[in-house]
């Protein structure tokens, strides 16, 4: 590319003003009321490009832009540093903005799309376009091995969403989301292809029991974690739930299950985040246990607790990625540092980013003033509806989040300096603040955050809903619990160095028995039978033959055997002017028994290359010119390569292979499989041949039709036209074929 | 191919030869449509014209003198194009691979070449299967010469 260093510095601001633009666009367009578009895209199977702009799809779309054009301002200060702390050159810029504005547009497609099958198409995008932001470093092998636990889990998961759109396609004809909504009763398919759907959700949320590939892909670069797993790939699980809710609604066993996995991600997530070391590590934990609470609230069901998820989704991406993008602050601050226990007392020396921050981790964990503690308000009102159980957990689980956040802050930003402080660029701590300022004025004008999620929660439910988020200064129930959440959060805070054991007992529990063993087993299970198969295959190429003749020679013989045989095989003479043939075919018939002879490769070759031509001898007596002159080109050209092949393997292993003897069981096993199979293949041939065809052929249909593709040679209109889409599979294998000649030349070991 | 040094003679009518290999293998091509032949066959004769220079002058001279570097680049121009072929009418809203100009309508004619879509698509795979042939022989002849030393 001409000059790609400097397009590549372009790319960053671009890729800004692009989710600025789209995030004001999204604005716009919600406040006038949404919309919708519909286009025919592939009318046969019924998918439609459909997209509608409602609640959803604002929020998340909105979502995705904000987070983003926060997230790209910062990397336009942080990549650089990024790229020349490895020392790779700025150029590799171009590839971050282009898959991360890749993802960008594809999260908004996913969350405005309509139609089942264009959501699994957008889903996809996303998984791959992730999969490459996860490996950018892709140098360090701990980021390529969780970008693709990433992509395995996500994009195996993501089949299930396929099965179950296909599912309700098969019983309700359609793919469309509103019609679905419409016609689906409760019934066994739509609980089935629910708890699918669920499932890819799930997954894509980092929920129990897919929770482990989060964690790992903090591998990525800090920009990339605060994007895709704050406001994007993570949330897109939620979205996927919250788009079809309706459906998933209509099975009280979906429910369940929703509630179930969200609340083992908020106790496993949250128990782990407080013992974890890894700055981004402690994130990664936090954040499936974040979205373990919008899974309840789901889970929970009815109008309210819809409308509190998507409210608790906005809060929670703002403060998430603000502490992420934090994180890459402080490591860039601190030379490097990643880790908890090596940071400390950065609140002087940093003091925006600090209080920005603990903005951002206060909003998260529901203090008042911020976006979260509405956020809060609602799981609590959402809960206590259900019940006490509900509650109590609530509580707990909000205690939770409240001690490992402040843990987080206060190791990294209060208490003794431990490092020397290098100043960071304004744009970075910029953007921190920002998102910060956001969950700020979110606390304190709250009606276009509650209104938002207000229709978020009526798309899902269909039912409306005011959601009211208003500070009341008494004694009413939720405001009792949030105290109790922040009382039980500071006990966990302080009591934590004689909890701490036991969190790592269980930790290391987990990582023993968990579902990352059984992740990292199965790969390897799957890795093991991969080689054992490919060495049955490749390790003795005869005996594979033989299992493909003899079987298939026995079932050609049982269907020979079980047809009436009275007239099948016809036996006739030889007309005069079929002595040439025959004399061909004589020829054709001795020169293959000659290639079972010769033992040196060289000759075998040469034998294999006489077959060929007198076959070719053959055709032309046929009358068929065309194949006779092609058939005589190929074998003279392979003839030839294969000498040049045999060029340029080394002598003695010819010659040692070619002096091997003949095993005995071998001596009569191969003769007596290539007999039985050429024998099976003969009466089948016979059989076909005796029968005269009364119908018109399909070779002088192609004659009939030749003159009106403008051709004179059949064979050439069938090769170019007829059967063209044929000739282009076949010539794309042949350039496949080309490619991987000259690779395993060039590179393998040949050289 | 290991470069042992041919005799004259077979170096004198081996470059006699190459430029009548090559004037057939575009006949057979261009005739394709007319006659026994197609772009295949045009291809794999134009490749045999190459290799027979390989073998009586080796490698280096046969490079020197021929653009053979060149030749495998027009395996991937041939699959462009063919590709195009097959895709143009899908933008039109026909069936993929749908050549023009259709049946019964006028063709303008070259002698016995007939410039219709097909042919082109004739030639796209004359491209390939002589880039293809081609790089695998100047693949192997490197390779053979490393083997030697």
């Amino acid at each position: 590319m001409i000059d790609a260093g400097r397009f590549a510095r372009a790319s960053a601001p671009l890729a800004f003003a692009l989710a600025a633009v789209g995030f004001v666009v999204v604005l716009v367009l919600w406040a006038r009321g949404g919309g919708t578009v519909d286009l025919d895209w592939i009318p046969t199977l019924d998918a439609r490009l459909s997209f509608r702009l409602d609640g959803i799809g604002a929020l998340y779309a909105l979502l995705a832009t904000g987070v983003g054009a926060a997230v790209f301002a910062y990397s336009w200060r942080y990549l650089p540093l990024h790229l020349s702390h490895q020392g790779r050159s700025r150029s590799e810029e171009l590839r971050f903005y282009a898959l991360m504005v890749l993802f960008m547009v594809s999260m908004v497609g996913l969350a405005t799309a309509e139609d089942l099958l264009l959501l699994f198409v957008f889903w996809d995008l996303t998984a791959i376009a992730s999969y490459f932001l996860i490996a950018y470093d892709r140098h360090e092998p701990v980021s390529r091995y969780g970008a693709l636990m990433a992509l395995i889990v996500t994009g195996v998961t993501a089949v299930l969403l396929l099965v179950g759109a296909l599912l309700l396609y098969s019983e309700y004809g359609t793919f469309a989301l509103d019609e679905l909504v419409e016609v689906a009763a409760p019934s066994a398919t739509v609980t089935l292809a629910g708890c699918l759907i669920a499932l890819a959700g799930l997954a894509k949320s980092a929920q129990v029991p897919f929770q482990f590939w989060l964690p790992r892909a903090m591998a990525a670069p800090t920009p990339v974690s605060a994007y895709l797993h704050s406001a994007a790939m993570v949330a897109a699980g939620v979205l996927l739930i919250g788009r079809t809710y309706p459906l998933l609604e209509r099975s009280q066993l979906v429910l369940d299950g929703l509630l179930v996995a969200g609340a083992a991600s908020i106790v496993v997530g949250g128990l782990l985040a407080l013992t974890r070391d890894d700055l981004k590590r402690v994130l990664a934990y936090s954040t499936f246990s974040q979205y373990g609470y919008v899974v309840v609230m789901y889970g929970l069901g009815g109008p309210l607790a819809a409308a509190a998820a998507a409210f608790y989704v906005i809060a929670h991406a703002i403060g998430k990625s603000a502490l992420f993008l934090t994180a890459g602050a402080v490591t860039e601050a601190s030379g490097g540092r990643t880790r908890l226990s090596q940071l400390g007392g950065l609140g002087r020396s940093m003091p925006g980013v600090a209080a920005a921050s603990a903005v951002a981790a206060a909003s998260i964990a529901a203090l008042p003033l911020t976006v979260g503690f509405f956020a809060d308000e609602l799981f609590f009102e959402a809960a206590l509806e259900r019940g006490t159980a509900a509650t109590v957990g609530a509580m707990l689980a909000a205690g939770l989040t409240f001690a490992y956040l402040s843990r987080f802050w206060l190791l990294i930003f209060a208490g003794p300096v431990r490092v020397p402080v290098h100043r960071i660029p304004r744009a970075m701590s910029g953007a921190v603040a920002a998102l910060a300022l956001a969950a700020l004025i979110g606390g304190v004008v709250t009606a276009p955050v509650a209104e938002l999620a207000g229709d978020a929660g009526e798309a899902s439910t269909g039912l409306p809903v005011e959601l009211a988020a208003a500070y009341h200064l008494d004694l009413r129930t939720v405001n009792l619990l949030a105290l109790g959440s922040w009382a039980i959060g500071l006990i966990g805070l302080v009591s934590l160095p004689l909890t701490a054991p036991a969190l790592r007992a269980f930790a290391h529990a987990g990582a023993r028995v968990g579902t990352e063993r059984i992740y990292g087993e199965t790969i390897a299970g799957l890795n093991r039978l991969s080689d054992r198969i490919h060495d049955f295959e490749v390790r003795d190429v005869r005996t594979r033959v033989a299992a493909v003749l003899v079987p298939g020679g026995i079932l050609v013989l049982l269907g020979v055997i079980a047809t009436p045989t009275e007239g099948a095989y016809v036996v006739r003479g030889i007309s005069d002017d079929e002595v040439a043939l025959v004399i061909g075919l004589a020829l054709v018939s001795v020169a293959a028994l000659g290639a079972t002879v010769p033992r040196r490769h060289l000759t075998l070759a040469l034998a294999l290359a006489s077959v060929g031509f007198s076959l070719s001898a053959v055709y032309a007596f046929f009358g068929a010119p065309d194949v006779a002159l092609v058939a005589v080109l190929v074998e003279t050209i392979f003839a030839l390569l294969f000498i040049g092949v045999f060029a340029l393997l080394p002598s003695r292993v010819l010659r040692r292979e070619a002096s091997l003897p003949t095993r005995l069981s071998r001596r009569w096993r191969d003769p007596l499989v290539g007999l039985f199979s050429g024998a099976v293949a003969f009466i089948v041939a016979w059989g076909a041949l005796s029968r005269p065809t009364a119908t018109e052929s399909v070779g002088s249909e192609h004659r009939r039709l030749t003159p009106d593709a403008h051709a004179s040679d059949t064979v050439t209109a069938i090769l170019a036209d007829f059967r063209g889409l044929d000739t282009l599979g076949e010539i794309t294998v042949v350039a496949i074929a080309f490619a991987g000649v000259v690779g395993l030349l060039r590179r393998g070991r040949l050289r | 191919m290991r470069g042992t040094p041919t005799s004259v003679l077979t170096q004198v009518v081996s470059r006699l030869l190459l430029a009548p290999i090559l004037v057939i293998a575009v006949a057979v091509l261009v005739k394709g449509y007319a006659d026994v032949g197609d772009g295949f066959s045009a291809g794999v004769i134009a490749a045999l014209g190459i290799l027979l220079q390989y073998m009586a002058f080796g490698r280096a001279e046969t490079e020197r003198l021929l653009p053979i570097r060149l030749v495998p680049l027009l395996a991937f121009v041939g699959m462009l194009v063919a590709l195009v072929i097959a895709a143009v009418p899908l933008l039109r809203g026909d069936a993929i691979l749908t050549h023009a100009p259709g049946p019964r309508q006028d063709v303008v004619a070259l002698g016995t070449l007939e410039l219709i879509t097909a042919v082109g698509f004739d030639v796209a795979i004359f491209l390939l299967v002589v880039g293809a042939a081609v790089g695998i022989i100047h693949a192997i002849a490197v390779v053979a010469e490393g083997e030697k030393r």
